[in-house]
């Protein structure tokens, strides 16, 4: 049986919904855009494709019907390769990629395009006609609550200063500024043509901000809490998409691979703190990859939220140095489906780039819940 | 030729002004100004000019759509584009060689019969055309607009001797009908009309002021409604304007006036108000003028100045008997004794004396003196309304008496028996003649007072009136105090349906007050409901449920025609009437969250129905319920038609007029065009609903909002009551509801809230205070 490996990491340039240059970009041609970039850039047959797996957290409107499907069309796949739409909210399309490699796991297929979408801005958060289940919300408060709050819920319990909050995400901001301008994006971003413009750069990145800044910003959803706009990451449009095979058929094809995919794990958590799921899922994947934190070099940790963030690395016992190397989700952005396969593709990356040998990528879930995928060197 | 196009050279207040109330017309205007040096966006002044337009508060523009139709430009690469220009506003600095130069180089370039106005409020027109040619004069004239001129109805339009009778005939046409504005024909003499009398009436104002020993407060006690002015008085208007303006316009009314002029006599240098300036006390652009705030302290302490020793003490209210006497009249209050009637009569005496000198010498008779002065100052009345308001023949023999020289003019109006007379129905005015001619209104102006002068009403209770306005329509009118709506204003709303249904055959509902209608009389429902009773509430919902829905579905057209504001049960009547013919200054909004309760008049109904998703909307139940919710939700207002219209307050096909004074003969034209299109009443609708998972998202997002502090406890409860309403109750969105369903849960949800506690606090709060409370 060969393991599965991630033979490929782009996404496009993640931008503020509503007001970024991507704005008036379908979703599905912004996906279309990205995943024939990594087509190029693997040199992948595309003949060889099994499947199209895409996370979307709002699959509806431009980003409805099985969209996935709609953007191998796009992207002129050959009609074989097929195409599913997956969704686990911020971890669709991470899980894209576990059920990739559980298909290789089980000889279902050998290469698989692992991709995310959300455009924030085309989609709106809760879609266009949010119907919640009245019973539901009646008996359990937290099943449709807000991520804003949750994040405060957790600042509370886990009681994370506002100054803290800051604190990290002002380095987020420092670390992508400073990816940024040494050209470390470069090689992951794919241009997306926009009207007459070629968007090639990140749009959300604060490269002047500071703690006076933050300091100055208004609670943004509890007016007596600590989570600001800024301790938040933003509504963004984007893609990412990454390249999973079996080992096997990367080494036959002369694919560059950027890790091997160890374990992974999803489980659920309470609601109401859900920016805490990834504690669990790393720590069911850990263990499934017989490691400990301490063997971890390289984490991708996505900041949904300063406070979430926070409150996983001290549970964890994570070490800062080690995570989010060239900045996370507050300074990046977070669309929401397309993060999974950005942090799980980031982190391979970063593996090769580093020379190391394990590496976390791990998110926390709207709904609550987490999931964790541990990479190795190849 | 029609004006098309136009284009206003000068990107200032007034330009930049004057070129938003063109966009407003909806006619594309080219904004021009000067290249700043080494600029490197050569029309950077004229761009900075239309940024500021969209920012500035009251709104120049009334929608982001008017400003698209600005295309900035600078004098020295655009004048190109005026080949194809039919109207050039020059509203550049007051220097006359500056003025020619910019003339001299628009007139190589403009379109052949193209008209040039000057915005000029103190050059002669003589001076302008001064050595231009020929035909330049001939499509020259002066058009002094007001300031802010989307705000301000006065236009006043000054010819030359040269220029072309038609070009005057097509600026002032253009000016009524597409900028609204009243026109005023004024001659070429120094401060044409408006600002020749207002600026001696400020003039006069201080003088007798300082002259009779009163403090600020006790002038502007007087000087302000009392008299029929605005209510800042004189003090308050200078703070208002500006104190550093008046040196100017002083200088330049000195320098223009002839030596003998009553203004030149009586103006006279006042130290104070030098020093004032010198210290930066400019009015409220500065550190404060006449009246200061003192925030010394952490405390705000309104101050005034004294005039005497030019230092400021806290205010105090004017106690003066003749101020309360006014309400008797003019003549009650200059007869008065106290120094309030003094002042009262110092001021009058002389303004009112000075304008009747001054007729045929600015304006060629009275109406257009009177119409300046009540819309270029804002003066309840007209000077020559005032003198009639007194009696003419009173007015002269007092000034006999007091030995003070009676003009011609003001000698005929009292032996004439006053200046206006109503004779065959008709408004007439004295002439410099000596005879009474008829006011002439323009073709498509018709007033509802002018119709009042004689007839009687075909209905009529103590808050509305119906009134035959010809050719089969009928006006109904609403008279109530602010025109708040109550039972019987809705009871001859009914009555006139059933009168119009038997008898006439369209029905326009329209009134000439301040505002179409502020809402349902709250006094009256706080009133029932500190009595508990509530089936008193609960029948004025249903009478007025009935009505609309006999008003919506009527056999004949029902026209509504509002100007100013028209909230709640006003707006209700606008949502559901046949068509809306709106005065473009229409400020349209379901305000009933403000007092603690939801629209119950079908407002929540009406909304639902305009928000159904057209072809390019996302489908499902929620988005109509979502947006409906948010306008009531948040109570939000339009601050235009135009921006009715993007609220959906108003329908596309739903009209607009500029100028109030054509607002009802062209709401009672679309009545019978309609009818004469064949008038269908609608058929009644049927709504899908999403039931109580749309009130469990809806609430969902009002706990966020509660949660950041921008909804309040009540704010919870009465938008818990509107989710009920909007998303249809017990519904679901496999099956559809009537729009009887949907305003029987209003009324349920009104008389739910205003049982609460919150809301009648909130009641309580709007009558005494005139303001929302937040709880």
């Amino acid at each position: 049986m060969s393991k599965a490996v991630i033979a490929g990491y782009v996404r496009s340039p993640f931008h503020f919904a509503g007001k970024g240059a991507l704005t008036k970009v379908r979703p599905d041609d912004l996906s279309a855009t990205v995943i024939k970039g990594l087509l190029e850039k693997t040199g992948v047959k595309p003949e060889d494709i099994e499947d199209l797996v895409l996370g979307c957290a709002f699959p509806e409107g431009e980003q409805g019907l099985n969209v996935a499907r709609l953007i191998g069309m796009i992207v002129g796949l050959p009609q074989t390769v097929a195409g599913a739409t997956i969704n686990r909210f911020c971890g669709s399309s991470m899980q894209a990629i576990h059920l990739a490699a559980g298909a290789i796991a089980m000889g279902a297929g050998q290469a698989f395009i692992c991709a995310g979408i959300e455009s924030m801005t085309r989609v709106p958060m809760m879609g266009f006609n949010p119907m919640p289940n009245p019973a539901l919300a009646e008996k359990v408060k937290a099943a449709y609550m807000s991520m804003g709050e949750t994040a405060e819920n957790v600042a509370k319990k886990y009681k994370i200063s506002r100054k803290e909050q800051e604190e990290f995400a002002v380095r987020s901001h420092r670390l992508a500024t400073a990816a940024r301008q040494a050209g470390k994006f470069t090689d992951e971003i794919i241009p997306i043509p926009a009207g007459k413009e070629n968007v090639v750069s990140d749009g959300c990145i604060r490269e002047e901000t500071s703690m006076e800044a933050l300091a100055g910003l208004k609670p943004a959803f509890d007016e007596k809490g600590s989570v600001t706009a800024g301790t938040s990451s933003p509504l963004t449009d984007g893609a990412s998409a990454c390249l999973v095979t079996s080992e096997d058929y990367a080494k036959a094809n002369g694919l560059k691979v950027l890790a091997r995919i160890k374990s992974s794990a999803v489980v659920g958590c309470a609601p109401e703190i859900m920016g805490i799921g990834p504690v669990a899922a790393t720590e069911r994947a850990l263990k499934r990859a017989g490691l400990t934190i301490k063997d971890i070099d390289i984490i991708e940790l996505n900041e949904a939220f300063s406070s979430q963030a926070i409150a996983c690395m001290r549970d964890l016992k994570i070490d800062l140095e080690k995570t989010n190397l060239d900045g996370g989700a507050i300074a990046l952005g977070h669309p929401l489906g397309a993060t999974g396969a950005r942090i799980t593709g980031k982190a391979a990356a970063l593996l090769k780039r580093e020379s190391k040998q394990f590496a976390l990528a791990t998110q926390c879930i709207g709904g609550g819940q987490g999931i964790a995928t541990i990479l190795e060197a190849a | 030729m029609t004006i098309q196009k136009a284009c206003v050279v000068g990107a200032g207040v007034m330009g930049g002004g004057i070129a938003a109330q063109i966009a407003n017309a909806g006619v594309p205007v080219l904004l021009l100004d000067i290249v700043p040096k080494d600029a490197a966006d050569r029309s950077i002044v004229a761009k900075g000019a239309i940024d500021k337009l969209l920012k500035a508060d009251p709104a120049p523009l009334m929608s982001r759509a008017a400003a698209k139709l600005i295309t900035p430009g600078n004098i020295e690469d655009d004048l190109g584009q005026l080949a194809e220009i039919d109207w050039i506003v020059e509203a550049i600095i007051e220097r006359v060689d500056l003025k020619q130069d910019l003339y001299r180089k628009l007139d190589a370039k403009r379109k052949k019969g193209s008209i040039v106005s000057s915005n000029t409020s103190t050059i002669p027109l003589a001076q302008l055309i001064a050595g231009l040619p020929e035909t330049f004069a001939r499509d020259f004239c002066i058009t002094h607009f007001f300031n802010p001129p989307r705000y301000m109805r006065l236009l006043e339009v000054v010819g030359g001797p040269k220029t072309r009778a038609d070009a005057i005939k097509e600026i002032s046409a253009f000016g009524d009908v597409m900028l609204g504005k009243v026109i005023v024909h004024a001659k070429d003499t120094p401060g044409f009309v408006a600002n020749r009398i207002g600026v001696y009436w400020m003039q006069a104002a201080v003088t007798a002021t300082l002259d009779l020993g009163l403090t600020v407060e006790e002038a502007d006690a007087i000087m302000g409604r009392p008299i029929g002015a605005p209510k800042t008085g004189i003090f308050g208007l200078l703070d208002l304007v500006g104190l550093d303006l008046m040196p100017h316009v002083d200088k330049s009314m000195a320098a223009s006036l002839q030596p003998d002029d009553p203004y030149v006599k009586l103006r006279r240098d006042w130290p104070l108000l030098n020093k004032m300036i010198a210290d930066g006390y400019t009015g409220r652009k500065g550190k404060g003028g006449f009246y200061r705030l003192n925030t010394e302290g952490g405390k705000r302490v309104k101050e005034s100045i004294d005039l005497k020793t030019g230092t400021y003490a806290p205010s105090t209210t004017a106690r003066l008997e003749s101020a309360d006497a006014a309400k008797g009249g003019l003549k009650v209050l200059v007869s008065h004794k106290d120094k309030g009637g003094q002042y009262a009569w110092s001021v009058l005496s002389r303004l009112l004396t000075y304008a009747a000198s001054l007729v045929p010498e600015i304006a060629d008779n009275v109406v257009e003196v009177d119409q300046a002065m009540k819309t270029g100052f804002n003066f309840k009345r007209g000077p020559f309304e005032m003198i009639d308001q007194m009696g003419a023949a009173w007015f002269v023999e007092r000034l006999r008496a007091e030995k003070m020289g009676v003009p011609k003019l003001l000698e005929s109006a009292a032996k004439a028996g006053g200046f206006y007379k109503v004779d065959g129905g008709r408004l007439n005015y004295l002439g410099t003649d000596g005879a009474y001619h008829a006011v002439e209104r323009g073709d498509g102006v018709l007033l509802l007072s002018d119709i009042k002068l004689t007839a009687k009403p075909i209905l009529r209770n103590g808050s509305a009136s119906l009134w035959d306005i010809g050719d089969g329509v009928a006006c109904l009118e609403f008279h109530s105090k602010m025109n708040a709506l109550d039972s019987d204003s809705l009871g001859l709303l009914k009555q006139a349906l059933d009168h119009v249904g038997k008898k006439m055959k369209a029905l326009v509902i329209h009134n000439e007050a301040e505002n179409f209608s502020v809402g349902a009389n709250v006094g009256l429902a706080l009133f029932a409901a500190n009595v508990a009773l509530w089936p008193m509430i609960e029948d004025l919902i249903s009478q007025g449920q009935a009505v609309m829905k006999a008003m919506k579905y009527a056999s004949f057209p029902v026209v509504a025609a509002p100007s100013g504001m028209a909230l709640g049960g006003g707006c209700e009547t606008v949502l559901q009437s046949s068509a809306v013919q709106a005065h473009a200054e229409t400020y349209i909004g379901l305000v009933e969250v403000g007092v603690g309760v939801v629209p119950g008049w079908g407002g929540c109904k009406e909304m639902l129905l305009r928000n159904q998703p057209g072809p390019r909307d996302p489908k499902g139940p929620m988005p109509p319920v979502a947006q409906a919710f948010e306008t009531i939700s948040l109570a939000k207002v339009a601050k235009s038609a135009a921006e009715a219209k993007e609220l959906k307050f108003l329908r596309p096909t739903d009209g607009i007029t500029m100028n109030r004074d054509r607002l009802l003969a062209d709401a009672k034209a679309r009545a019978l065009k309609m009818l004469a299109d064949g008038y269908q009443p609608p058929k009644p609708a049927e709504l899908r609903l999403p039931g109580p998972t749309g009130k469990t998202g809806l609430n969902l997002a009002v706990h966020g909002f509660a949660l950041q502090g921008k909804a309040l406890p009540h704010d919870v409860v009465v938008s818990d009551a509107l989710a009920e309403v909007l998303s249809g109750g017990k519904t679901d969105h496999t099956e559809t509801v009537t729009e009887d369903h949907v305003t029987k849960l209003e009324r349920a949800a009104f008389m739910k809230l205003v049982k609460t506690e919150g809301t009648l606090a909130r009641m309580e709060h709007m009558l005494t205070t005139g303001k929302p409370l937040r709880n």
